[in-house]
């Protein structure tokens, strides 16, 4: 139940995003938005553009497929949400086809089991053992009055969980971007950006921020969260967020003594035992406290406000950064501490040769992540060679996050060596979305591998192929064409609606296709898939494992029976507000045929179309972001 | 002729054996008994008890060979095997002795200890008595010679007697009564010394710390070290006698699986031997340091006080209940004033002064309305105008707050430093009060670490603002009976420090690494305070002067848990280091006196020991190299046979 409730508020969280968003759009729908939505300031914007409209053109197209993705979920979403709401509240015909759910699954329709048992009830009958007891109207109405405070809860507390839409770098100058969640961690984002690259899932992959102003560069630690030193980029910024392989990120626990006996020859350290090794690491991470390589030597430092650098001898300790003034020792007591770790992060620095005249161009700076231009409250430092400076900034690194490093890595590790099984692709081949080249296996990278029909997402082409929430993510703003139109084939019962509400919900689902409790696990499960956390609601995996349970449909052979289409029409269908009468539909038919095709090749099927059409659209339309994206929507809708 | 047929019969002479026993008193002679060289040692005592004619448990006593100092212990021996003849003068004594045993929180024991079994096997009894786990890590050590300042010393030094304890059976679990072994709970006067080892002895007085002994070098350092007991033979082989005054110290720097619930005791004292260690300068650490050790003494001493009146409730069956009453009553008692605040308004709002300090301008400080809320701060010309736009809006989080403040003065100030993009922004706000400087102050700090007034912390914080500037009121000169409102910021540093800053100077430095702490529980900062100490470089090295094999200088061996390392003396860096793991073996040459090690790669080294005997750098070795083998096995057995087996030595094997 805690799950449910957990997927539920997330589920809201979004839909609260999506109105907020959505403007009058989500007036003029009838959302079940509780009137105290809270906080004006809980924001929405993109980071990595001078403006929305820029980012708009800046974005590729699919980028855009991507991000229209989300949205198109969102409101599917939300619309199907208000459906069920509304349909639930009249207290419509409770008649529970086959696998009625217990009542509380009524409007949390999340489980993996659910969505299951919803889609094979389409084509079978009776499946899923849940008891069959049929809540009587009262207790159903009790119980959806109860469970809407409770979503008015949950959408209060969700309501100021912040968002940004960030468009990373690819070293290959494509880009991606994705909104990332508040909540969620770098290791989340890399993992997102991994999906959707299929790239190999190295463990030096790292998520930088770049500062044109200060010729800087810091990888993010795995475990920062994102979104909280983005927000504090000035508006106009240069700044840029980028993934790169970088090597030193981890370097220290592959190869522990270069940093731990640093004095010593590094030739004589090359051949150090593994075993020597991890007990290195065990010595210096695993104790009681973690012990900071005994970095010393001299550093250069530049003066205060002046241009000259000075020569000073440097000492790394756990609570600090130190030197020894002139003319006295190294004792402890006669060290004076420039600066302390707790506030502020460590930046590699590029050409400050030039740009300050520094001995070398082997620079760091220490600063508090909010500054972000020229001051006197930045601590540069440089370093006699490239080495040099790696193994302060990693000392200083150890000295600031401690343990929690080294089980970044060991997470990373985990991670890398869950995708080393599938094939290894360059970033650049697979990051491009056009690339026709999807192989099997590449899809397996993607996590997808098991999908014997066509959501292979990763691309933008399966128009045809409409609501699986999969494809969604890539493809965008085709997949309303199909969704919208007709009114539905089979107008959903309205308990039916009940059931199956989530699919559509969730598309981003599809990057982390995890935890598929009851699915006949995948052949060949990529591991890193359980790791996966969800494109930007980390909390709750198990709806993801509902979209994804659609999306990655148990029994590969029956196209029909892994079209989970047939909810998302529906639920667009009696959105639109076209009570529509409640035979529990047979998959309907316009899906269907997009569906026996995937099922043989993929790609060929749907290609290039969708991708030109929100550009286009985009680009007239001088509003922001969302709304252009909304008025992209609202064309196919009525197309 | 009867005579004679004996002795065909036993085949031996019959001659006396001389036996003192203790219970007579030092000036009785000794006893006479006629012994048979096959009699065996039981047969002795025997004997010796029989012609005593004194009636008591006897059964604690053995035989002590005073010329060859050795104990017989073994009863089935003979006299012939054990080669002792006519001239052998034997006492028949206790085997435990009372001993006066300085805790590491310098508190002073007396206690009954076996002086018969090798030191190793007599701290693990003590340890037990005392519930501390893990007795390997601990040794006994010759406390330093007090010159003249022993006469005014002596006299005040209250030690607590537990004599009356059961001796300790090793091998049986001690049975825990409210939270500490039967036998302290058993009457009123146990319990206190109990208490007195489970929690953390209020801050010294600065004068106190002044006057003891302090290393001022290595070679000072490198000499305490020669004063460790030999584990493998007994107290009394090496000279203890009864009512000698000995150390009992923490000596293996590597704290093998500590239990906070379980490791009461052990936590506590670990705590006081390092403390000390840093008031003492035994172990060096820089200002920043300093300030960080001192906020967490401060914090430590002022929850331990507040939890010793809890622990009077004897339901309290372990540290984490009694810290569940610290928080509930800490909550109880914040003013009802402050609570009706945050309860009712997570919001401050003041006429409060601002300054910024800019470059070339020397405005004052200005008036203006406040109000903050969660971690923003917004000021306006006027009350009036609150509702309109602020002049200007701070957001906290991420900033610097730094106390400027003299209770004397009346001068409350919170320095903060804001960063933007720009920069970091300096600026000063001027509170009219303490009170309101304290509710500020605390919000200011909350919002630093990103959290609002509504947090629940606040009100602790308030107050320990609050109880923090009253150690400014009182004067550094009252070294009396320190209660949490007077300790003096002196008595949380050492010397060097003491002398360096007055006690105004040293407060705010304080108070400002304090708020990094001033949440922590009392197991939370004891364990900080120790990961601090675990951290600085020079953590867990225990020198030994040594001259290396070919040298004709004294150099300094450095033992780590992991290393050893050769530092020179004339300048104090360190030359070379030695890891364990690449050690292949080490020799002692107990004739020559010399240590031998080889290293992988056919690195041998070869040093003669100065300061130290032999036994003691092969014992810390051993006891290093021993220490590393526990992590593998989990059992709680100590395996004494490997350690005597690596420490031991040529009279061990």
């Amino acid at each position: 139940m805690d799950d449910i409730d957990a997927m539920f508020s997330d589920m809201l969280q979004e839909m609260d995003l999506l109105t907020q968003s959505l403007g009058e759009e989500a007036e003029s729908a009838p959302l079940p938005k509780p009137p105290t939505i809270p906080g004006p300031q809980e924001m929405n914007f993109s980071v990595g553009f001078t403006d929305f409209n820029a980012s708009l053109h800046d974005l590729e197209d699919n980028d855009l497929d991507a991000l229209m993705a989300d949205l198109v979920a969102d409101i599917s979403a939300t619309e199907e949400k208000f459906a069920t709401e509304k349909d639930t509240l009249k207290g419509s015909a409770p008649v529970a086809p086959i696998p009625s759910q217990p009542p509380s699954n009524l409007s949390f329709p999340g489980s993996s089991s659910t969505l299951r048992q919803a889609t094979s009830s389409n084509s079978i009958a009776a499946t899923p053992p849940p008891p069959t007891s049929k809540p009587s109207k009262e207790e159903l109405e009790e119980q959806i009055k109860a469970d809407k405070i409770k979503l008015a809860l949950e959408k209060l507390k969700e309501a100021k969980v912040k968002k940004l839409v960030v468009k990373v770098e690819i070293m290959d100058g494509s880009s991606k971007t994705l909104m990332v969640d508040e909540r969620q961690t770098v290791r989340d984002v890399i993992d997102n950006l991994f999906e959707k690259t299929h790239c190999d899932c190295n463990v030096d992959w790292s998520v930088c921020e770049t500062n044109p102003d200060l010729q800087t560069e810091r990888g993010f630690e795995d475990h920062e969260n994102l979104v909280e030193p983005l927000s504090t980029w000035t508006r106009d910024t240069e700044n840029k967020v980028i993934i790169k392989k970088k090597k030193d990120k981890y370097e220290v626990f592959r190869n522990p003594q270069n940093f731990y006996m640093w004095k010593k020859d590094k030739k004589s350290l090359k051949d150090m035992k593994e075993k020597d090794k991890e007990q290195l690491l065990e010595e210096n991470f695993c104790g009681a406290s973690v012990i900071v390589p005994d970095l010393e030597g001299i550093l250069y430092l530049k003066e205060d406000g002046k241009k000259s650098w000075k020569q000073r001898y440097f000492l790394l300790r756990a609570s600090g950064l130190y030197y020894s003034p002139k003319g006295k020792t190294k004792a402890s007591r006669d060290l004076v501490c420039l600066v302390q770790f707790d506030n502020v992060n460590v930046y590699y620095c590029k050409e400050y040769r030039i740009k300050y005249k520094a001995p070398t161009d082997h620079c760091f700076i220490l600063k508090h992540s909010q500054i972000q231009k020229e001051s006197q409250y930045i601590r540069y430092l440089c370093c006699d060679d490239e080495w040099t400076m790696t193994l302060w900034v990693t000392g200083i690194r150890i000295a600031k996050y401690g343990k929690q490093l080294y089980d970044n890595y060991k997470a990373a590790v985990r991670k890398a060596a869950g995708s080393a099984t599938w094939a290894s692709r360059s970033i650049q081949a697979s990051s491009s979305a056009s690339t026709p080249s999807p192989t099997p296996k590449v899809r397996a990278a993607n996590g997808h591998a098991p999908q014997p029909a066509v959501e292979t997402k990763g691309s933008s082409n399966q128009t045809s192929f409409p609501p699986p929430p999969a494809s969604m993510e890539t493809l965008p703003p085709p997949p309303p064409d199909p969704m919208l139109p007709p009114p539905p084939p089979a107008p959903p019962s309205t308990n039916k609606v009940n059931q199956f509400p989530p699919p559509p919900q969730f598309p981003q689902s599809s990057f982390p296709p995890p935890p598929m409790d009851d699915l006949p696990p995948p052949p060949p499960p990529p591991p890193e898939d359980s790791e996966l956390p969800p494109d930007f609601l980390p909390p709750p995996p198990p709806i993801f494992s509902s979209c994804g349970g659609e999306a990655l449909p148990p029994p590969p052979p029956d196209p029909i029976a892994s079209l989970p289409p047939p909810p998302a029409l529906q639920n667009f269908a009696s959105a639109g507000g076209a009570p529509p009468p409640p035979p529990p539909p047979p998959p309907p038919p316009a899906p269907a045929p997009a569906a026996s095709k995937p099922a043989g090749s993929v790609r060929k099927v749907a290609p290039p179309p969708p991708k030109r059409t929100t550009p286009q659209l985009a680009a007239p339309s001088g509003g922001d972001l969302m709304s252009e994206l909304m008025t992209a929507m609202q064309k196919k809708r009525t197309q | 002729m009867t005579s004679h047929a004996i002795c065909i019969q036993t085949r031996m002479a019959v001659w006396d054996l001389s036996v003192s026993v203790e219970e007579l008193g030092p000036e009785a002679p000794p006893l006479k008994i006629s012994v048979t060289s096959d009699l065996h040692i039981g047969g002795v005592i025997l004997k010796t008890v029989e012609k005593s004619q004194i009636k008591q448990d006897w059964s604690d006593h053995a035989l002590w060979w005073e010329q060859k100092q050795q104990w017989l212990l073994k009863p089935s021996w003979t006299l012939d095997k054990c080669g002792i003849h006519a001239d052998a003068r034997l006492c028949l004594t206790p085997q435990h002795k009372p001993l006066q045993l300085v805790m590491p929180s310098s508190i002073v024991l007396r206690m009954r200890v076996c002086f018969s079994s090798p030191v190793f096997r007599t701290i693990m009894g003590i340890c037990k008595l005392l519930n501390i786990r893990r007795p390997e890590e601990l040794s006994l050590l010759w406390p330093v010679e007090e010159k003249k300042k022993k006469k005014d010393k002596d006299v005040g030094e209250e030690v607590y007697d537990i004599t009356c304890a059961p001796l300790p059976s090793t091998g049986t679990i001690p049975k825990l009564a409210n939270g500490m072994p039967a036998f302290f709970a058993e009457t009123p006067e146990t319990e206190v010394v109990y208490k007195i080892l489970a929690v953390s002895q209020p801050a010294p007085a600065p004068e106190t710390i002044a006057k003891l002994y302090r290393t001022t070098n290595i070679m000072e350092k490198a000499h305490i070290n020669s004063r460790w007991l030999d584990s493998s033979r007994s107290l009394l082989q090496q000279g203890v006698k009864e009512n000698d005054k000995l150390i009992l110290r923490f000596k293996y720097y590597t704290f093998h699986d500590i239990i906070p619930q379980a490791d009461v005791v052990r936590l506590t004292q670990l705590y006081e031997q390092s403390r000390w260690a840093i008031l003492l300068e035994e172990i060096e650490c820089t200002e920043e340091e300093m300030m960080v050790f001192a906020a967490l003494q401060y914090h430590i001493g002022k929850v331990s006080l507040t939890e010793q009146s809890v622990a009077s409730c004897p339901a309290m069956e372990d540290l984490d209940s009694a810290l569940q009453c610290l928080e509930v009553k800490m909550e109880g008692e914040s003013s009802a004033d402050d609570m009706l605040e945050t309860m009712t308004a997570p919001e401050l709002h003041d006429y409060l002064k601002i300054f910024r300090p800019k470059r070339l301008t020397l405005k004052g400080y200005k008036q203006y309305w406040f109000t903050f809320k969660d971690t923003t701060i917004s000021y306006y010309k006027s009350k009036e105008e609150s509702s309109k736009e602020p002049i200007q809006q701070m957001n906290l989080k991420g900033c610097e707050v730094a106390p400027d403040v003299s209770v004397a003065g009346q001068k409350f100030c919170i320095r903060l430093l804001i960063p933007g993009p720009e920069g970091m922004n300096e600026v000063y706000l001027r509170c009219e009060h303490e009170q309101q400087y304290s509710r500020w102050m605390a919000a200011c700090r909350l919002a630093s670490k990103g959290k609002t007034l509504a947090d629940s912390s606040f009100s602790s914080e308030v107050q320990s603002i609050q109880s923090f500037l009253a150690m400014q009121k009182t004067t550094p000169r009252n070294n009396t009976a320190q209660t949490d409102e007077s300790i003096n910021t002196h008595s949380l540093v050492s010397p060097r420090y003491q002398k360096k800053y007055k006690p105004k100077q040293l407060t705010p430095r304080i108070l400002e690494a304090y708020q990094n702490v001033a949440q922590l529980s009392l197991t939370d900062a004891i364990q900080k305070f120790l990961q601090i100490w675990q951290a600085l470089p020079d953590f867990g090295l225990s020198y030994i002067v040594v001259r290396f094999k070919g040298c004709r200088k004294d150099e300094v061996l450095g033992i780590a848990n992991n290393r050893l390392i050769r530092i020179d003396l004339s300048v104090g860096d360190v030359v070379k280091t030695w890891r364990y793991n690449t050690m292949r073996q080490w020799n002692v040459n107990w004739d020559i006196k010399q240590v031998a090690i080889e290293f992988d790669g056919n690195v041998n080294i070869a040093f003669s020991c100065v300061t130290a005997n032999c036994k003691i750098v092969h014992e810390y070795i051993g006891g290093y190299i021993f220490m590393s083998t526990r992590c593998r096995e989990q059992s709680d057995t100590l395996n004494e046979e490997l350690f005597h087996k690596l420490t031991g030595g040529h009279e061990a094997l």
